[in-house]
């Protein structure tokens, strides 16, 4: 494994971070795109592809609005994705439990994400003070240049998260991916099909619909006994 | 001084700015940067190559609405600044227009694109991966996308051909109604999702599908938690604890 896949991943971090909040928001930064996008850049895109569908649905139902920050689910998967490849590489450890592990490990580092993009908006802060000094000298030139200086701080914000999330999980898996592959594989589909149940729930819960229990109950049970006669 | 009116190229350009609206969103002033960097292309063409300062401070102060709703609020204050600047009164200043659709506009913004667009996107291209459909996430950022720039292309220039009539327009459109059905045929899909992977583990353990049923009080009982303020981290945590300590004594 060489230099170039911590590169390669080093500048989609900063990328895709930035259609977080700062460019576009056009979702390459959900993890369902992103996971698949680093897998396919780095060789992998099975597994790229498993650690976006078993991470889209964990925190889709908390919405960036106002000051509400959500863990950063964009480096996460990017994360999980390097973490696999590391445990190919380094162990020989691949196929859906080694990447579950790398799942597992990157999800609660997730949360150091949001304590990273409050700091980029808190350095935002002073960007939005210089510029009401320029707006009151009428320097609309300086405007434009402290408005796009704020995509550095929401970059770096992207790639520390990274960073933190591929060191630490390294760290971690490197001991612990030989004595748990084991247990992970027992567990069958058991443990890959709950991250989707759980994220399920989680959207069920949050989206405000009032028969939404009773639309999500119909439409499980039909399916279940369609698929049963079937 | 009467004002050209403002040029399709220079509204291409402010137009093209919207998608950096919160490249410096911040705590104090939130999008306040990113909407009169939106604005400036405008205001250059009317004002000159330097706008004046008392413009500049109008459109520096607190702003925050939906990102993908921000551009129908320039336009119509571009086009308002342009009928102040031919001596013609406008129906209201740009700065309380801004002050008066911002939080309206938010609301219809959250509950359509976050609350609704983006999870039904996200459940539709999950579904497909689940098939093994490897352009799933294209279908998911098609699916996202073309109202997204639709919205954000076509707001910019409602906004600033129709002026203060582009809330009409909006109103008419009833977005607020859209978001509820989107969100249903959400949920609806995720039902059938939910199934589709209890009956594939019920294969898997070679049983009868029939027993993927108990899947449901338990998704229920789940969500119940999340309404309770349960976080995603703590299921998984207990869940994975759970079946790989089952794992580990069965071995």
């Amino acid at each position: 494994m060489g230099i170039s896949a911590y590169l390669t991943t080093g500048a989609l971090a900063v990328l895709l971070g930035l259609d977080r909040t700062a460019f576009l928001q056009s979702m390459v930064s959900r993890p369902l795109v992103a996971a698949p996008l680093t897998g396919w850049l780095l060789g992998i895109p099975q597994a790229g592809l498993e650690v976006g569908m078993l991470q889209e649905l964990l925190w889709l139902g908390q919405l960036p609005v106002g000051t509400v920050i959500p863990p950063d689910d964009t480096q996460v998967a990017i994360g999980a994705t390097l973490l696999a490849l590391t445990l190919d590489r380094l162990l020989g450890l691949h196929g859906m439990p080694a990447v579950i592990l790398c799942v597992l490990v990157a999800i609660p580092l997730g949360q150091f994400g949001r304590y990273a993009d409050r700091r980029a908006r808190q350095a935002n802060n002073s960007l939005a003070r210089q510029a009401e000094v320029a707006a009151a000298a009428g320097d609309s030139r300086q405007i434009e240049w402290l408005h796009l200086s704020g995509t550095g701080h929401f970059a770096l914000s992207g790639l520390v998260t990274c960073t933190a999330i591929v060191a630490v999980g390294t760290l971690l898996l490197y001991p612990l991916a030989p004595l748990l592959i084991g247990a992970v594989r027992e567990t069958g589909l058991s443990l890959q099909y709950s991250f989707t149940l759980i994220g399920a729930a989680m959207l069920l819960g949050t989206l405000n619909v009032s028969r939404g229990l009773l639309l999500f109950g119909v439409a499980f049970v039909a399916t279940l006994l369609v698929l049963w006669l079937r | 001084m009467t004002p050209s009116p403002v040029p399709w190229l220079v509204l291409l350009r402010g137009c093209g700015r919207s998608f950096l609206l919160q490249a410096s969103w911040n705590f104090e002033r939130m999008q306040n940067l990113g909407f009169c960097y939106q604005l400036l292309p405008g205001l250059r063409r009317l004002y000159g190559a330097t706008p004046p300062a008392e413009v500049l401070q109008r459109y520096t102060g607190y702003f925050n609405t939906h990102p993908f709703f921000a551009p129908w609020v320039a336009g119509t204050i571009l086009r308002l600044e342009e009928q102040r600047l031919s001596g013609a009164a406008p129906p209201i200043d740009g700065a309380d227009f801004q002050k008066m659709v911002m939080a309206p506009y938010a609301a219809i913004g959250d509950a359509l694109f976050w609350g609704a667009l983006r999870p039904l996107a996200a459940v539709v291209g999950l579904f497909l991966s689940v098939q093994g459909i490897i352009w799933a996430p294209l279908v998911m950022l098609i699916l996202f996308n073309v109202p997204h720039l639709l919205c954000r292309c076509c707001g910019w220039l409602l906004g600033y051909l129709q002026e203060l009539r582009s809330a009409e327009t909006l109103q008419r459109l009833r977005l607020p109604d859209a978001a509820v059905w989107l969100k249903e045929g959400t949920i609806i899909l995720l039902g059938v999702l939910c199934a589709m992977l209890a009956v594939r583990g019920c294969e898997h353990q070679e049983l009868d599908a029939l027993w993927g049923l108990v899947l449901l009080p338990v998704v229920l009982l789940f969500a119940g938690l999340a309404r309770r303020g349960v976080t995603s981290l703590a299921m998984v945590v207990i869940t994975t604890v759970s079946l790989l300590g089952l794992a580990l004594v069965s071995q």
